[in-house]
């Protein structure tokens, strides 16, 4: 591991675009450009939108429970719908791995009104993540202000209601709540990844296959039920009058043994004004469950990801990498000597290009009390998980399904 | 032993659909397919065999079979995670006795005795695999859980 220590440049928070991440502002056009008409509101009927401020201040540093690291972090404001009742929430996880707002109720201080079913129920929602945690609570209404940009009547989730009825059977996946702090490690998560929902059209459809996501709560106790997508969770994004094609996010490159703290700038639309120009980059579209494939030693991982709420490059395994898993926490790597490999991501649309993966000793990582790091990696199932660390010193673009963007519809990443 | 083990699992089945578990044998695999509303294919490799089941939303679930009929290690690929105690069985205790680290935002990894788990993904698209070392066929490595 280099000794070398960088100072981070701050400039790329307040600079805009093309001043440090050369790859993302060349000249020219991407290589996968398909012309589109750019459509940047849904809502409004021939009302041309305003250029309003669409950068939001993000920071990976300590967070609330002092313990995790390369959690990307933001503050959010949120309203009781069509009013100015409103407050403001630090410490929200940036996520791109999944869809929806998700607040802890303890760190609620609004009255939001609560969503009810078609029979006039309690709404509930619940999400199990990959660390088998389970996020279970009640659906509410309110308005989200991020940067300069309003979401109205957004569906989001609360977290640890008190009085809510408990987690039904078919949510709890054996893990623990995502009620506290502790657990979520945050005091909410922005779900603004590649979807407009959370469940989709597979929780629309009453059957034997539908998910246990939405819940009906009756007295009698709550029982998975179908929703129209309006009732379900929403990403923010593609809610915004006008940016609402999807997200860029740009955080400055990494040097030696991490940073105490690191800002960056999380970006809305795409192509929609200066500041999010899609240019000199590449575009590779997901398919339907928002993966791409990572090629790896002549193999092809169909279910791979990029995720901002993932804290490492999680890939494969100790055994058929070759490099031990630390001893007491088994979730990251610790190789003797920084381990380095290339790899291939390619879109379903066949656009492909090179990236480095780089590992480090995760425990060595830990012992420097840093919180940002750009080599932290672990095991996982499936395909690669290409969190936080590969968003260093890139600029990465996510478009939303079904939105138009200068460059075609999502869902699709850019860098 | 065993029969009180046996007469655990089927009280705890009134009330939660069981599945063939790990280290459990195969013989519920069957039930297994009903329960979870797929269609069960069973594949026959050198020194196990690949129990799997489809269900329409893309959830597969692949239990892997010793010739001894005992369920050596399980996959599960879907939309929604599954509940791991379940998939787990009598190992899920261990499994959460292991599952303590810090620093942790991301994927499991749980090695702890003869049990590995594994998960990954995220929302709408998930993977888990789990083994059991000691339980593994001779001849036959944990690569093949997948």
């Amino acid at each position: 591991m280099s000794a070398i220590r960088v100072r981070r440049a701050s400039l790329l928070l307040t600079a805009g675009v093309c001043l440090l991440v050369s790859t993302a502002c060349g000249s020219g056009s991407s290589g996968t450009s398909t012309s589109s008409t750019s459509t940047s509101s849904t809502t409004g009927s021939g009302t041309t939108p305003t250029t309003v401020n669409n950068t939001q201040a993000v920071q990976v540093g300590v967070g609330p429970t002092g313990t995790d690291v390369n959690q990307l972090l933001t503050t959010i404001t949120i309203c009781v719908p069509g009013t100015t009742n409103c407050q403001a929430i630090s410490n929200i996880l940036v996520d791109t791995g999944s869809t929806g707002l998700r607040l802890l109720s303890s760190a609620v201080t609004l009255t939001l009104p609560r969503a009810s079913d078609s029979s006039g129920h309690a709404l509930g929602n619940c999400v199990a993540f990959a660390n088998n945690n389970y996020a279970w609570g009640p659906v509410a209404t309110a308005d989200i202000q991020i940067a300069g940009e309003v979401a109205s009547s957004v569906p989001i989730q609360l977290l640890g209601v008190s009085g809510f009825p408990a987690v039904p059977k078919a949510c709890d996946t054996g893990g623990s709540a995502a009620s506290s702090v502790d657990v979520l490690g945050a005091y909410g998560i922005l779900g603004i990844g590649v979807f407009r929902q959370d469940c989709g059209s597979a929780c629309v459809t009453a059957g034997s296959t539908l998910p246990s996501v939405y819940f009906g709560c009756p007295s009698s106790g709550c029982v998975a039920e179908a929703v129209a997508l309006t009732q379900q969770l929403q990403n923010p994004v593609w809610m915004f009058p006008q940016d609402n094609n999807g997200v860029l996010i740009a955080l400055p490159a990494l040097y030696g043994s991490g940073e105490q703290s690191v800002s960056g700038s999380l970006i809305f639309g795409i192509g929609t004004q200066i500041d999010n120009a899609l240019s000199g980059v590449t575009i590779y579209t997901t398919d339907t469950s928002g993966n791409f494939t990572v090629t790896f030693n002549g193999a092809n991982y169909t279910d791979s990801f990029i995720d901002s709420g993932s804290n490492g490059y999680f890939f494969l395994n100790a055994t058929t990498l070759g490099i031990p898993l630390c001893t007491a926490q088994t979730t990251f790597y610790c190789p003797s000597a920084t381990y380095s490999a290339g790899a291939l991501t390619s879109g379903t649309n066949s656009a492909s290009n090179a990236i480095a993966l780089t590992v480090a000793n995760a425990e060595q990582l830990f012992a420097t009390g840093n919180n940002a790091f750009n080599d932290l990696g672990g095991p996982a199932a499936g395909g690669f998980d290409l969190g936080l660390p590969f968003f260093y010193g890139r600029y990465v673009y996510v478009a939303i399904e079904d939105q138009s963007t200068t460059s075609g519809i999502g869902p699709y990443w850019a860098y | 032993m065993k029969s009180i083990a046996a007469i655990f699992l089927i009280a705890v089945s009134s009330t939660v659909p069981a599945w063939a578990v790990l280290g459990q044998s195969q013989e519920s695999v069957q039930s297994d397919a009903k329960t979870l509303k797929g269609t069960l294919t069973t594949t026959e490799m050198s020194g196990y065999s690949v129990q799997q089941i489809n269900r329409d939303d893309g959830m597969v679930l692949k239990e892997f079979v010793s010739p001894e009929g005992k369920v050596f290690g399980i996959s599960w690929k879907g939309p929604t995670m599954p509940n791991l105690s379940q998939l787990l069985g009598l190992y899920f205790a261990a499994f959460q006795d292991a599952n303590r680290s810090t620093h942790r935002r991301g994927p499991l990894s749980i090695h702890t005795g003869p049990l590995v788990v594994e998960t990954g993904g995220h929302l709408r698209a998930f993977h888990v695999r789990a083994y059991v070392t000691v339980l593994l066929p001779s001849g036959v490595t944990e690569a093949v859980v997948q």
